[in-house]
């Protein structure tokens, strides 16, 4: 019955957010990751954790200072921006993504400030401060996704958690990535057991990222497992994610790519203590992450609506 | 006296798919090319001889319960007193959060005047006490306007004794588009669609 029905006329469904869209989320997710290993490493309060909290505190005001700029790019009346903070309306959650995206940089460059002029306590102080504004500035995401109604795949209650999650996976791949060509390019004058010590730390960060991925996958479970049980349409955005069109984006670059292959390096003892497989790892889930933001920003929106 | 609440009835047994609220919409309100604020949509069901063609009429719902105007950063979107979603496109900046939200995808960019426009039911016409151009136009009577909050209307007489749906109930944002023998293949936007081969298209 259902192939005896043909579409004769519609007219063509439109897909507001695109690329741009996706990566700024990415950039956001990448800021706040970096951020909160950051403020681990400082609140931690241990000697050796320091050059990881230098790097963090760099990386996040940096992606975040790009991040807006997709946005106002991607406004049909990029001069207007003003209005977001003159006619703001409590409601929305763009209007909290205009306050935090404002603020969440300010402290987060003040903290970068202390972190590198030494001054242990300021540093704390603006790292309990922005702890909350970087969850939230990605946090926020979460919910411009999960508020935007009409889309089955964006209106779920895990959508924030999930983004969340993925933030932290690879604002600390970023965060190895850095410290792997710090460790090689900037090591003048190291002797050769503070540059072990290194290392050690990068390791560190990369069992921390094994454990984000397993976390993220979980998620990721749940959210296709509620999809496949729930409406007709959240039926057919499963069966798109996995057998559709996005079935080599979703399973292919995020799934086995971004999150199975890295898992593997981590684990197994043979190639967790080698710094180009860990940096190969966390290469694939940086690439993997831009793939899930992608499918959930593009992949929500290209199922028809009339 | 109780408050307007302007709404509409399509009246599917009078359709005949020709498309002339199409038209006049484009001509009422300067839509430009490619963008519709009320079509028709047209799917066929069956083999022959056993089939026919199902219309569906579609413009915006202008909703009891907006999402878009809960999700507008600017409140650029609004309801007015009689219940019609308005923009405003001088404070609109163009983000297309509301396009994103909007279930039923009936919001476009002007790409003359970078704004987001929709359907406003003609509220010039309905102002200057006319009904909106797809209503006066329809040469099969298909639609009724009018307010539902005052029984004695046509449009709440006719509702009162017709089976009457909406698109896509469950969501809880109460359309104020009634349709009388809607068919639900063809309101039912995934029907006649097949997943592996949606059409790709990013940005707007």
């Amino acid at each position: 019955m259902m192939n005896d029905i043909s579409i004769i006329y519609n007219t063509p469904h439109s897909m507001p957010l695109g690329i741009l869209i996706a990566q700024y989320f990415y950039l956001t997710g990448l800021s706040a990751g970096s951020f909160v290993v950051s403020v681990i490493a400082i609140l931690g309060g241990k000697e050796e954790y320091k050059p990881l909290g230098k790097i963090g505190a760099v990386l996040a005001p940096v992606c975040l200072v790009m991040a807006p700029l997709n946005l106002i790019a991607d406004m049909w009346q990029p001069a207007r921006f003003w209005h977001l903070f003159f006619y703001f309306n409590p409601q929305s959650p763009i209007t909290y993504g205009s306050l935090l995206l404002t603020s969440y940089p300010i402290s987060a460059t003040i903290y970068a400030y202390f972190v590198y002029t030494n001054n242990q306590k300021m540093a704390k102080l603006f790292a309990i401060i922005g702890i909350p504004l970087a969850i939230s500035v990605h946090g926020y995401t979460g919910f411009i996704l999960a508020l935007g109604k009409g889309r089955v795949l964006w209106n779920t209650a895990l959508m924030p958690t999930l983004f969340l999650v993925s933030a932290m996976v690879s604002g600390i791949a970023l965060m190895i990535i850095i410290a792997s060509i710090r460790n090689k390019y900037m090591s003048k004058g190291w002797t050769d057991e503070e540059k072990e010590k290194d290392k050690g730390l990068i390791f560190g960060l990369g069992k921390f990222m094994a454990g984000t991925i397993v976390a993220d996958m979980f998620l990721l479970l749940n959210d296709v497992l509620i999809l496949f049980t729930s409406t007709q349409d959240a039926y057919h955005a499963a069966d798109m994610l996995l057998f559709g069109k996005f079935a080599p984006k979703f399973i292919g670059v995020e799934i086995v790519l971004g999150a199975f292959i890295p898992l593997i390096i981590l684990m197994l003892p043979k190639t967790n203590k080698k710094l180009w497989a860990v940096n190969l790892a966390s290469l694939l889930v940086m690439i993997g992450i831009f793939a899930m933001r992608f499918s959930v920003v593009v992949g929500g929106q290209s199922l028809p609506l009339h | 006296m109780a408050k307007k609440r302007y709404a509409m009835l399509i009246d599917l047994r009078r359709c005949m798919g020709c498309h002339s609220c199409s038209v006049a919409c484009k001509a009422e309100n300067d839509v430009p090319l490619s963008k519709f604020r009320s079509w028709v949509k047209v799917i066929e069901k069956g083999k022959y001889p056993h089939m026919k063609r199902s219309f569906l009429p579609v413009l915006c719902n202008n909703c009891e319960k907006p999402i878009c105007n809960q999700n507008c950063p600017v409140r650029a979107t609004y309801v007015r007193d009689d219940g019609i979603v308005m923009v405003n496109q001088h404070r609109c900046i163009g983000c297309m959060y509301c396009m994103a939200s909007c279930p039923y995808d009936v919001r476009y960019i002007n790409p003359l005047k970078n704004i987001v426009q929709k359907c406003f039911f003609c509220h010039h016409r309905v102002d200057a006490g006319l009904v909106p151009a797809c209503v006066e136009t329809c040469p099969g009577r298909a639609r009724i306007f009018g307010d539902i909050n005052d029984p004695s209307s046509e449009i709440s007489r006719v509702m009162a004794t017709n089976a009457v749906t909406v698109l896509k109930y469950d969501l809880g944002t109460d359309p104020r588009v009634f349709y009388i023998e809607g068919d639900q293949d063809a309101m039912n936007p995934m029907k006649g669609v097949d997943v592996n081969k949606l059409e790709f298209r990013v940005g707007e």
